[in-house]
């Protein structure tokens, strides 16, 4: 079964194309990675999902059902823009946006209460939201997000502004989701968060679909031509050693494409003696690599910004 | 449905519980009672002192007469006025500057000086520190008039008192006539009352509209908007939020005609307790009139709760709404403008036409049944096209409510709201 199922959407502004026939499909039970450069369309996307704007043309079907207002409660949401009302009592807020997603009543405060304790936060109930930290204020935002126990999750950012355990805790909870059976779409910027989390991507660069499918395969598609090397000392000539297609430069790390018929083992020969090798490694390219690589094709100028 | 219902109680609470809101709820009341009550109040208070005044006489003829007429009595029995006679010298100048220094003394509250032809046109002089109280200044001036009028028809050979009668004026008394032939004394309080209640309506209307848009306003700039649209429509967030204010503005009114209630039951004896001879009599309004404010909140409110709910969407602070709010303020303030027209001919055509205007309907019809009832047919009309208005603005206002929400930053032109309403 698929969890979702979007045919052709397309929704305009005027004469701006926000998002144009854009298809994809999500399996139940994956981790779906919603991935593009800002304006792209995520947002435009992610909103006709959650049946907040309606899509000028296609459909979308949700948990094998057209998209409707009934269905929201049994999606939740964590928007990339965070939002709580400030002069609200934690347990209050929580009480009343569980409360419109159909959770009420006891099961309502016991859910809360659990995930309060779960968060460490308990000891907030009674506080007004304006008094907590960001860091807490995330932690209640993705509380809104699961107390009602929802079968699909759309989490946009979640990992922003969190600190490590936080994001560990986080990331805990999204993987006990899918293995409950739940499916989670995840949009981010951080492309090493998708690697490690993602089963399949989609990759929407101005409306449109440049990318998608199993991340594994797409990575393969990419072929083993790429060098991930951590090292140390001064690497600025490795510019000019033959058979290299492109570099991104981190300090330490680098990843090298090569050129399709150059050998990897000569170029670790070139580098062997001029700096400090703690790390050579040939495989498929980053998931980096490939959004720089895709997006780049079609908005070069924009990337080289950025 | 439970989900509006969860919207408005939020709404509610929320508003609620702000101390803006208790405290304007309690003192509506104490203000408006203070208001009525000063008066009444201030006269138990403001024990008047007895005052000295010194009189020159230069007829040599007034002074007894005028100490008799000007023999108004304290409660304590003690004279207000005691007079003192200063005779009459050759060298004026000397006298009034003596007299000057006593009052600056405060020998003397003030002096008077009555001239030898104050019978033929001249004039006596008051001179005080205070000249501003006119109802101690008019009772002088009426005495001495009595007692120089009394000289003058003497001299005619005229009786005073027998002129006294002939001359009393005619008082008039108002009486109202309204459709149903009843004829029931207009007191001025009557009109007092029900220029309070439009009063009380147009700051309202006000007062709602504001905290519903900047419940708006709150809930866009925290961004929460997004997670409440994840779970209801924009149309059913816009709807709670309207009725969530108007069951704050119930639960005001409510508490205000308790008070209200309360005062008219129990000022009188209260009132009465303090002053047992204080008169007065407390206003009555017709119940229907009553009826038509109730019914004319209703409509203005979700008339301007619409129109407030959808300039809040529209920008994304308060200060940005009060370009957009001009003419929404300006629709309410003509019609108290308008006031004074309005009273002066409140069935001309031009009155009639003005109150028909739905966005002005709410003040001046109200404004005009206070006044004297109009036919039924206009009323009807007016709330009529009243409804019908508010249908159509809760339609535009859901078309632009629902994009101006999710809109961040730069605040809309009309073209590009005009272009909202065309999406899907």
């Amino acid at each position: 079964m698929n969890a979702l199922e979007i045919e052709s959407i397309s929704k305009r502004f005027d004469s701006f194309y926000a998002v144009k026939s854009l298809s994809f499909l999500i399996p139940q039970g994956t981790v779906y990675g919603l991935l593009g450069p800002n304006g792209a369309g995520k947002t435009t996307t992610i909103r006709m999902i959650m049946n907040i704007i309606i899509p000028d043309e296609g459909n979308i079907k949700v948990l094998d059902q057209s998209m409707d207002e009934e269905m929201k409660s049994r999606i939740g949401y964590l928007p990339e823009d965070r939002g709580l009302y400030p002069k609200m009592k934690v347990g209050e807020l929580l009480l009343f946006l569980a409360g419109i997603k159909g959770l009420k009543g006891e099961k309502a405060k016991q859910e809360i209460e659990f995930w309060l304790e779960r968060f460490d936060l308990i000891d907030w109930k009674e506080k007004k939201v304006e008094e907590l930290s960001r860091g807490m204020q995330q932690k209640i935002q993705f509380i809104v997000t699961v107390v009602h126990q929802p079968e699909l999750f759309i989490l946009d950012e979640p990992f922003a502004g969190l600190d490590p355990v936080n994001t560990k805790l986080l990331k805990d909870i999204m993987l006990e989701m899918k293995e409950k059976g739940r499916t989670i779409i995840f949009s981010t910027h951080r492309m090493e968060q998708v690697e490690m989390i993602c089963d399949n991507i989609c990759l929407i660069n101005k409306a449109e679909k440049v990318l998608e499918g199993n991340l594994s395969q797409i990575k393969k598609q990419h072929g083993k031509n790429t060098v991930l090397l951590e090292y140390e000392g001064q690497a600025s000539f490795i510019k000019s050693i033959p058979g290299i297609e492109k570099i991104d430069d981190y300090g330490k790390f680098m990843e090298i494409k090569l050129k399709e018929k150059a050998d990897p083992q000569h170029l670790l020969s070139e580098l062997v003696g001029r700096i400090k090798i703690n790390k050579y490694e040939i495989r498929e390219p980053t998931l980096n690599a490939i959004f720089i690589e895709k997006v780049g094709e079609n908005d070069g100028k924009d990337l080289s910004s950025h | 449905m439970g989900k509006i219902l969860a919207v408005i109680k939020r709404e509610y609470l929320q508003v609620v519980r702000t101390k803006g809101f208790i405290i304007g709820t309690l003192l509506g009341p104490i203000l408006m009672a203070l208001i009525i009550m000063i008066p009444i109040l201030s006269s138990l208070i403001a024990v008047p002192e007895q005052e000295t005044i010194g009189v020159v006489d230069s007829t040599q003829d007034i002074y007894q007469e005028l100490d008799k007429k000007l023999d108004f009595k304290m409660k304590d029995g003690r004279r207000r006025y005691l007079l003192k006679e200063f005779e009459a010298q050759a060298r004026v100048d000397d006298l009034r500057n003596a007299l000057r220094q006593k009052v600056l003394d405060k020998e003397l509250s003030a002096f008077l000086f009555i001239p030898e032809n104050v019978g033929s046109g001249g004039k006596a002089e008051y001179v005080s520190e205070h000249v501003s109280d006119f109802s101690e200044i008019r009772s002088i001036q009426e005495a001495l008039s009595g007692v120089v009028i009394g000289k003058r028809l003497k001299k005619e050979g005229l009786e005073p008192q027998k002129i006294a009668q002939y001359i009393e004026r005619v008082d008039l008394k108002t009486i109202k006539l309204t459709k149903k032939g009843e004829e029931e004394e207009d007191t001025g309080g009557t009109f007092l009352i029900s220029y309070l209640l439009v009063l009380i309506l147009y700051m309202t209307l006000f007062f709602y509209g504001a905290i519903i848009m900047r419940s708006v306003i709150e809930e866009k700039n925290s961004r929460v908007v997004e997670v409440i649209l994840s779970s209801l429509r924009p149309f059913q967030l816009m709807i709670g939020k309207i009725f969530g204010v108007a069951a704050v503005g119930f639960t005001q009114y409510s508490i205000w005609a308790l008070f209200g209630l309360a005062a008219s039951r129990y000022s009188k004896p209260l009132i009465s307790s303090f002053v047992p001879a204080a008169e007065f009599t407390l206003p009555s309004i017709p119940a229907y009139i009553f009826v038509y404010f109730v019914v004319f909140f209703i409509l203005g409110y979700f008339l301007y709760g619409t129109i407030y709910a959808a300039v809040g969407s529209l920008v994304n602070s308060e200060k940005e709404a009060q370009q957009l709010l001009m003419p929404v303020s300006l629709s309410l303030v003509v019609p108290m403008l308008m006031m004074a027209f309005i009273l002066r001919s409140p069935s001309s055509s031009f009155s009639v036409i003005l109150s028909l205007i739905p966005f002005f309907a709410p003040v001046l019809m109200l404004m005009r049944i206070c006044i004297l009832l109009p036919p039924f047919l206009q009323i009807a009309g007016s709330v009529v096209l009243l409804s019908l208005t508010i249908l159509f603005m809760i339609w535009l206002t859901s078309k632009i409510y629902r994009v101006g929400i999710l809109m961040y930053g730069k605040r809309p032109n009309i073209k590009e709201v005009v272009r909202w309403m065309r999406y899907k």
